[in-house]
């Protein structure tokens, strides 16, 4: 776990188009002299309210941006080097927030299949990765369907599917499930998830979901451009007020728990549950 | 509210037509519609006729569909038809009023020419019934390849086609999403004159520009982060592979070939 | 009195008269009362935005009816007409329909097409910004020059400018981040308070709705599946989560707490109510 796969040291970044709608000029930085470092196999979630640069960093990850002043490296490799994008991008994938805009294919397995073909691989070896990979995502029975019939959830799992099928090392996400539903969203979650515990991929989800991030085995929360907390969940979370005045809020579990007095960080209904129990329980039947 | 508009026309099934190389459909489709006007006399289109009837049979598709397509061409093969009554005279007059004469000549090449055009948009839409969108730019970026020597962006072409196709639903939805948006703020898009008809489509247009040029700029995005770097060092998963069954519907049409040539020679020319 | 918004018997159908015929909405019979503020809810592909245009019209019912003001809304064309000015509708990420070169002309875009006069157009423009907490520096402003938030108030504000007696809204709060989400529903609220108008919210998350409405209706599979006091339904916990509903953190924390033998209220719907709750228990335990 103790492997630096992608390290920011000192980035700042400024936006000097407006082509990017969620990311107009600024007088302020975007990222502020950001230092941070993503270790193999971790789940990260990178949260923080609309402009706080959270998206920004993910960009940076796999060289889509690079860093006005300061360095970001993958796997050794500088990503401000033109040469070495290519090669990043094939260490680190991305998904997007609208599901619409990063499906190019008219069939959902042409289009998973489109990474593995412009890195030039055997159509054997495509054919393979892109059943496995439909596989892991759940989406496999849907291989034949156009993606304009799919729900939201579908289409983003067909979007992890096909960073998946480039087998890259880390999967960024910028806010994957923002435009969906309750059941689209725990689907997703749930795909993340098992992809980090059973296939040991890296993985930076950025989100303003606090449920979200409760599960990740490490939290950064940004604020104007810096990095605010970095920690466990437990950590981030236990500082209700940072977090609040971060323009975000801490899980209604855990926000409860604090007003009560319970000394322990709580994270989820059933720890909630439990600790209530522990002190109110006497009183029941 | 439109949530399943088919791209194309494709018809799901697995018939000999389905399972054809593309390509080889491509490049057969393209020598009928030529053999469609070499045919001289009756006989011979009427041989394009049995075969065309035989294709669709064994494509699967239903003949109600087959009409389907023909409908929104019935006017101008009437037109056409109508045109040849009055334009062409010769032998026996059935019908003189003025300057307009109805004779044999006329009706013959008037059903000669009608019957043209059905065999032309049947073999045609045969195509789009038997091969999906994504096959169809594929087989042309492939047929279109050698061109590249000249310099042509075959690849690009190709890939502009594909996505053109996928986002056609999606803008379809959004116009109507706009649409109804500005309906619901009182907007009459859909009375008037053509001006203020236009006009009111301003409402629409802007929106859906701004929107259309966000998607462009994500998609862009997007496939840059997939590592798409252009057609050079491509692969491609779904290899095209031409199969017995492809030589033996190009046979086919080869013998068909000399049918019409035989036919017309021993026939007396319609036109 | 009337109800602001009647629906009756109301069907309507996908790709009519087709084999993949599928009835969007069956059967729906609702009514809204004059100034309350109802929630609908339910999963994509539930109905919930079918239903919902139907209410100025802009979906032609393929059976029942619906009523504005006691009118059906389809007996003439000026009544359906009216319908759009009486029901104004606020789509789904709304910032996506501004077109106007300023703010102010695209948020004086409805009341021009009821061809009001210039002073009341302004005024309305004035009034709903106020409302919609679109700031006055913004009003010349390009709304393509305005931050996500910024377009989405300018956007709600293009539809509180027609002064609809009934204000519905699509997933108001919809890809906003947590201060975004709880300014824009404590705008609503603030907008019914200082309207008295009726206030439709359509939304998949039960926490937005929790705060807000008077009565909730839940849609699944085309049909109403709950409708009643927020405490009614939140309580079906069980049913909700079936329907691919999620009840509020904090009440499926005190549903729990209550099916452990706890002596608690399962109406509970903000962190404050909970806090005050347990407070309470706790002065009683310790008498």
């Amino acid at each position: 776990m103790s492997e630096k796969l992608i390290e920011f040291k000192n980035v700042t970044y400024y936006y000097d188009t407006d082509e990017d709608e969620e990311n107009r000029p600024q007088p302020s930085p975007a990222l502020k002299d950001i230092s941070v470092a993503f270790s193999k196999g971790e789940f990260v979630a990178v949260l923080g309210h609309n402009g706080s640069g959270k998206s920004t960093l993910a960009k940076m990850c796999n060289a889509i941006l690079v860093p006005s002043s300061g360095e970001v490296t993958v796997e050794g490799m500088t990503t401000s080097d033109e040469e070495s994008g290519d090669l990043i991008r094939r260490k680190v994938g991305m998904v997007f927030q609208n599901p619409d805009n990063q499906i190019v294919a008219t069939i959902v397995e042409d289009d998973v299949a489109f990474g593995p073909e412009n890195l030039g691989i055997e159509p054997s070896e495509i054919r393979r990765r892109v059943d496995e990979s439909l596989k892991a995502v759940n989406m496999y029975d849907f291989r034949l369907k156009q993606p304009h019939n799919l729900s939201g959830g579908q289409k983003q799992r067909v979007a992890i599917a096909g960073v998946l099928a480039m087998r890259t090392d880390v999967i960024v996400l910028d806010e994957p499930t923002a435009m969906l539903d309750p059941v689209g969203r725990a689907d997703v979650l749930a795909t993340v998830r098992r992809l980090n515990r059973d296939y040991g991929i890296t993985v930076i989800m950025v989100t303003h979901f606090m449920e979200e991030a409760v599960r990740a085995d490490r939290v950064i929360v940004m604020n104007k451009g810096s990095i605010a907390l970095d920690g466990t969940p437990e950590t981030v979370f236990s500082n209700t007020a940072a977090i609040k005045s971060c323009g975000l809020d801490v899980p209604q579990s855990t926000e409860l728990c604090s007003r009560i007095g319970i000394k322990k960080t709580v994270l989820t209904v059933e720890d909630a549950v439990e600790e209530i129990m522990n002190i109110y329980g006497g009183e029941a039947q | 509210m439109i949530s399943d508009i088919s791209i194309g026309q494709y018809y799901t099934g697995n018939s000999f037509l389905h399972k054809m190389d593309a390509r080889m459909k491509f490049i057969l489709v393209f020598a009928l519609l030529v053999f469609v006007f070499l045919c001289k006399s009756f006989f011979s289109l009427a041989l394009m006729v049995v075969f065309t009837v035989f294709a669709v049979i064994l494509s699967g598709v239903p003949f109600k569909m087959v009409l389907k397509s023909i409908k929104p061409l019935a006017i101008i093969i009437l037109f056409t038809a109508v045109l040849n009554i009055f334009y062409t005279t010769g032998g026996a007059t059935y019908f003189e009023w003025h300057s307009l004469k109805i004779t044999e000549k006329g009706i013959n090449t008037a059903v000669f020419m009608a019957v043209r055009i059905l065999v032309l948009v049947v073999i045609s839409s045969l195509l789009t019934y038997t091969t999906t969108p994504t096959m169809l730019t594929d087989a042309i970026e492939r047929l279109l390849s050698p061109l590249s020597v000249f310099h042509v962006k075959v690849h690009t072409l190709a890939m502009m086609m594909t996505l053109a196709l996928r986002f056609i639903p999606t803008l379809v939805e959004e116009i109507e999403r706009i649409m109804n948006a500005q309906k619901a703020r009182g907007a009459e898009l859909e009375t008037g004159g053509l001006i203020t008809r236009s006009k009111a489509l301003v409402p629409v247009f802007v929106p859906l520009m701004v929107s259309s040029f966000r998607r462009a700029y994500e998609l862009a995005f997007a496939m840059t982060c997939r590592c798409y770097t252009g057609g050079e060092g491509r692969t491609r998963m779904k290899q095209m592979k031409l199969r017995p069954r492809d030589f033996i519907a190009a046979g086919f049409v080869l013998i068909l070939l000399a049918g019409v040539i035989v036919l017309n020679h021993f026939f007396e020319a319609v036109i | 009195m009337t109800p602001a918004v009647e629906v009756r018997n109301l069907t309507h159908y996908y790709m009519k008269g087709t084999e993949n015929q599928v009835a969007a909405i069956k059967n729906i019979n609702l009514h809204v009362e004059k100034g309350e503020t109802l929630g609908i809810i339910g999963h994509t592909g539930s109905g919930k935005s079918t239903l919902i245009a139907h209410f100025n019209g802009l979906l032609k019912p393929d059976e029942g009816e619906i009523l504005v003001d006691g009118q059906n809304i389809f007996e003439s064309k000026e009544t359906l007409r009216q319908s759009r000015f009486k029901v104004g509708l606020c789509f789904q990420y709304p910032e996506y329909q501004l077109f106007e070169e300023t703010v102010y002309k695209d948020i004086a875009f409805g009341p021009k097409n009821m061809k009001l006069s210039q002073e009341e157009i302004d005024r309305r423009v004035l009034t709903a910004a106020g409302m919609a907490g679109v700031r006055k520096e913004n009003l010349e402003k390009s709304p393509f020059d305005l931050s996500g938030g910024e377009k989405r108030r300018a956007a709600i504000a293009g539809v509180m400018s027609m002064e609809p007696g009934v204000l519905v809204l699509d997933e108001p709060a919809a890809g906003l981040d947590p201060a975004g989400r709880r300014e824009l529903i404590s705008m609503i609220k603030n907008y019914r308070r200082a309207t008295g108008c009726t206030v439709i919210i359509v939304s998949h998350s039960m926490e937005d709705i929790a705060g807000v409405a008077d009565r909730v209706c839940v849609l699944n599979n085309a049909e109403i599946a709950m409708l009643g006091t927020p405490t009614e339904v939140y309580t079906r916990d069980e049913e909700l989560r079936s329907m691919g509903l999620n009840v509020p953190e904090i009440t499926r924390i005190f549903i729990n707490l209550k099916k452990r033998g706890l002596n608690v209220p399962e109406n509970i719907f903000t962190v404050d109510d909970a806090v005050a709750c347990l407070r309470k228990m706790q002065q009683r335990g310790n008498a």
